[in-house]
């Protein structure tokens, strides 16, 4: 009898409602009624639709022949590629350098973290600062060098790898971390024996750190993956409406304009669908690629 | 049992501590409305002495916040008018951009409208025009004859949707050339003024294209607009240039065509930065800024951004952008793109029409315009009273450019919606480097223009 009250889980019910209602609100209902919405006429943010498009899915097949959303999708998936070697990749070599430091193993993490606690947009602005065309720090110093013609960093040519350095180094620190917090789960023991049957410290990495670091990295590149398809503030910061020539469009910054720039709101709403479809495969992609082990 | 009805004792507790939250909140603000009701009724009955129409409660949305120069301006004024007239504003305003004419929108949408509202007069404001939600000049002064008689109504900027005047502006804007005089002087070419024909120009930006400097400022790929105006401008007159072309093929479509040929002509002979199709706008205006370009042609709220940015404010100028065929350099572009406007759900109620039409005549007064407006456009009948000891040379330039024209238009780009705008501005880098055919993209303009029109309008 006096454990009855543990068994009924209706309170709980009770408890969690709030915390539904408010999902389905602010959620849910959104994310319907924006299924609804690519499929309709909106001229403008705010106002009500005029009635479906004819035909009803031509949002759908319009991205199909439009070369913008075309580029947005490879600058997408370039970026995840991007993300998962140049963000985790270096994260996990920092933080096996970091581990094997004997000194200073707090700064190092102090240093390398540093960067998540800077807002996307304050970061946008210090690189165009860097990359800026007439007085930018890295023109300024070619041109210390003896390099007297400016280059600029933000055309054709350059445009897509001055939009990606920035956004890898910005999260390299917050996979820095979560993989550093890994290494420390790992027993000392382990090295310890290992170092005693004669193991280098590369094969000690090899075959010790990496294999039990594996479920960390997943849900590492795991993170980076659904991460990169949602990437948007600091790239429209540092290239605004895709500049030069669309060839810098996200799917993010691609959705952004169409709402705010160009109003097209209808347009817009497809292409969160897609980004929605898009990061619901990739994710059960890279959770069937990268499968958690048990040890 | 006995825990379950402790159970229930918890819940009652926890809902009785909500309810008495809530409800402390409630007489708390009862208390506060009260006292505050107390003070209004105080308030009320000296003012009521003087004026009668004290005491509404008038909800007023405008684009006077943030960073708007006039945000201080009108926050006086609006006080200065409640401490008058006894009544109270419950004001809205935001800064002007696509959230805020989001906001507009739904509340438009779902009945929630302020009941004065400064807004566009242009196409922002076709869907509660058509829906007939705002009060037209007309039907205003038919109670009110004297309502807004200060303004000259040609000027004051009807609707595209019935060419009917509904809203009564403030201060309004011009597009000039705005020049940086050291450039010049390093590159021996005197300021252009209202003779300088456009090849004389032409040569003038070459000359200080010679000398090391870049001739325009601007960045094509952010905002190509001030140059697609001017140039299409030179095909055309002030009295046909806001008019929108039907084919590609007839008159303004030609001017348009002939417009983008001129500067693609331009981005070819390297007047344009360097980084023109991949630079921002603040970086090019930085450079004009910091003397590496000599022309920047922009809107007259640029003044107060120059005078800003600089030490030496009389380094700059502003002048006419030169023409060529029909149009004169002194023809230029400008208007009063935003007014006040009553809504009918205001106008509905006797007391809020009465605070509205008195809120408003206040804010568009003689006195009140001329200090909102001070080098700007307006449609006052005597004209800006302006102290001219107060303005820059800058804003003195601004202000004997614009007492000395002979001719205004609309900017013909207010004419196209948002949505159809993009094949040419947004495909301005396209256009110039030739990768788009100029009578392509003017093509999939108007088409998109023609495809945007409701079926009842095409018809």
């Amino acid at each position: 009898m006096s454990s009855n009250i543990y068994k009924n889980k209706k309170p709980l019910i009770f408890f969690l409602a709030p915390a539904f209602a408010f999902m389905l609100i602010f959620l849910y209902y959104p994310f319907v009624k924006n299924i609804f919405n690519s499929f309709c006429d909106i001229r403008g943010l705010g106002t009500a639709a005029r009635g479906l498009n004819t035909p009803w899915y031509a949002n759908y097949s319009r991205m199909l022949s439009d070369e913008n959303m075309r580029t947005a999708l490879i600058n997408t998936l370039i970026m995840i590629l991007v993300t998962i070697v140049g963000q985790v990749g270096i994260a996990l070599l920092l933080a096996i350098l970091v581990d094997n430091v004997k000194h200073g193993a707090k700064f190092f993490r102090v240093v390398f973290f540093f960067p998540i606690v800077i807002s996307a947009t304050a970061l946008g602005l210090l690189f165009n600062l860097i990359f800026l065309y007439d007085k930018g720090m890295i023109n300024q110093l070619l041109g210390a060098m003896g390099v007297g013609k400016l280059t600029d960093w933000k055309d054709e040519t350059h445009a897509l790898i001055t939009m990606m350095i920035p956004v890898t180094w910005q999260y390299v620190g917050f996979y820095f971390i979560i993989l550093v917090t890994g290494l420390n789960n790992i027993s000392e023991e382990l090295y310890e024996a290992a170092a005693i049957d004669g193991a280098t410290r590369f094969q000690r990495v090899r075959f010790i750190t990496l294999p039990l670091l594996y479920n960390v990295i997943c849900t590492c590149i795991i993170l980076a993956v659904t991460g990169a398809l949602k990437v948007f503030d600091l790239p429209w910061v540092m290239f605004p409406k895709g500049i030069p020539f669309g060839k810098t469009w996200l799917t993010g910054t691609y959705m952004y304009y169409q709402v705010f720039n160009a109003t097209d709101v209808d347009y817009s709403s497809a292409i969160s669908v897609l980004i929605v479809v898009l990061g619901v495969i990739l994710s059960k992609a890279v959770n069937k690629i990268f499968k958690e082990r048990d040890y | 049992m006995k825990k379950k009805m402790a159970a229930a004792a918890l819940a009652c507790v926890m809902a009785v501590s909500l309810a008495a939250c809530g409800g402390n909140e409630q007489s708390e603000n009862d208390t506060t409305s009260k006292s505050e009701t107390d003070k209004e009724t105080g308030k009320e009955e000296k003012k009521g002495a003087e004026k009668k129409t004290g005491g509404v409660e008038l909800n007023v949305t405008t684009t006077f916040a943030g960073n708007d120069t006039n945000a201080q301006n009108y926050k006086d004024a609006a006080g200065k008018w409640q401490d008058d007239t006894g009544n109270t504003i419950n004001d809205t305003s935001a800064t002007s951009d696509e959230t805020f004419k989001a906001r507009v929108a739904a509340d438009f949408e779902v009945g929630s409208e302020p009941d004065v509202l400064f807004y566009f007069n242009g196409m922002d404001s076709n869907s509660f025009v058509e829906a007939g939600k705002v009060i037209s000049i007309d039907d205003i002064r038919k109670e009110y004859p004297e309502y807004a008689d200060n303004m000259k109504d040609e000027l004051m900027g009807a609707s595209p949707v019935d060419n009917v005047n509904y809203s009564v502006p403030v201060n309004g804007y011009w597009e000039g050339m705005f020049v940086n005089k050291s450039v010049l002087e390093e590159a021996g070419v005197d300021v252009p003024n209202a003779d300088t024909s456009w090849d004389d120009f032409m040569g003038i930006c070459q000359k200080v294209k010679d000398a090391g400097y870049t001739p325009i400022a601007a960045s094509l790929a952010q905002i190509p607009h001030y140059w697609f105006e001017f140039t299409i401008y030179n095909h055309l007159a002030p009295d046909t240039h806001a008019v929108l072309p039907e084919k590609v093929d007839d008159e303004h479509g030609k001017a348009w065509v002939a417009g983008l040929e001129d500067m693609k002509e331009m981005y070819e002979k390297g007047f344009f930065p360097e980084n023109t199709l991949s630079g921002t706008d603040d970086e090019t205006f930085q450079s004009f800024i910091d003397g590496k370009a000599a022309f920047l042609v922009d809107g007259s709220w640029k003044v107060g951004g120059i005078e800003e940015a600089t030490d030496d404010v009389d380094n700059f100028t502003v002048t006419y952008v030169p023409a060529k065929g029909e149009r004169k350099a002194t023809d230029i572009i400008g208007g009063l793109s935003s007014g006040y406007y009553i809504t009918k759900k205001a106008w509905d109620d006797p007391d809020k029409r009465e605070a509205a039409v008195s809120f408003i005549e206040y804010m568009t007064s003689d006195e009140m315009v001329s200090k909102f407006a001070l080098t700007s456009a307006t449609a006052l009948k005597d004209g800006a009273k302006v102290d001219e000891k107060e303005l820059s040379g800058l804003g003195k330039a601004g202000l004997e450019m614009v007492n000395n024209i002979t001719g205004i238009s609309d900017a013909v780009q207010d004419q196209i919606p948002t949505e159809c705008r993009v094949p040419i501005f947004d495909g301005m880098p396209n256009i110039v480097t030739g990768k788009v055919k100029i009578p392509d993209a003017v093509t999939e303009v108007l088409t998109m223009i023609e495809d945007y029109q409701p079926e009842d309008a095409k018809k």
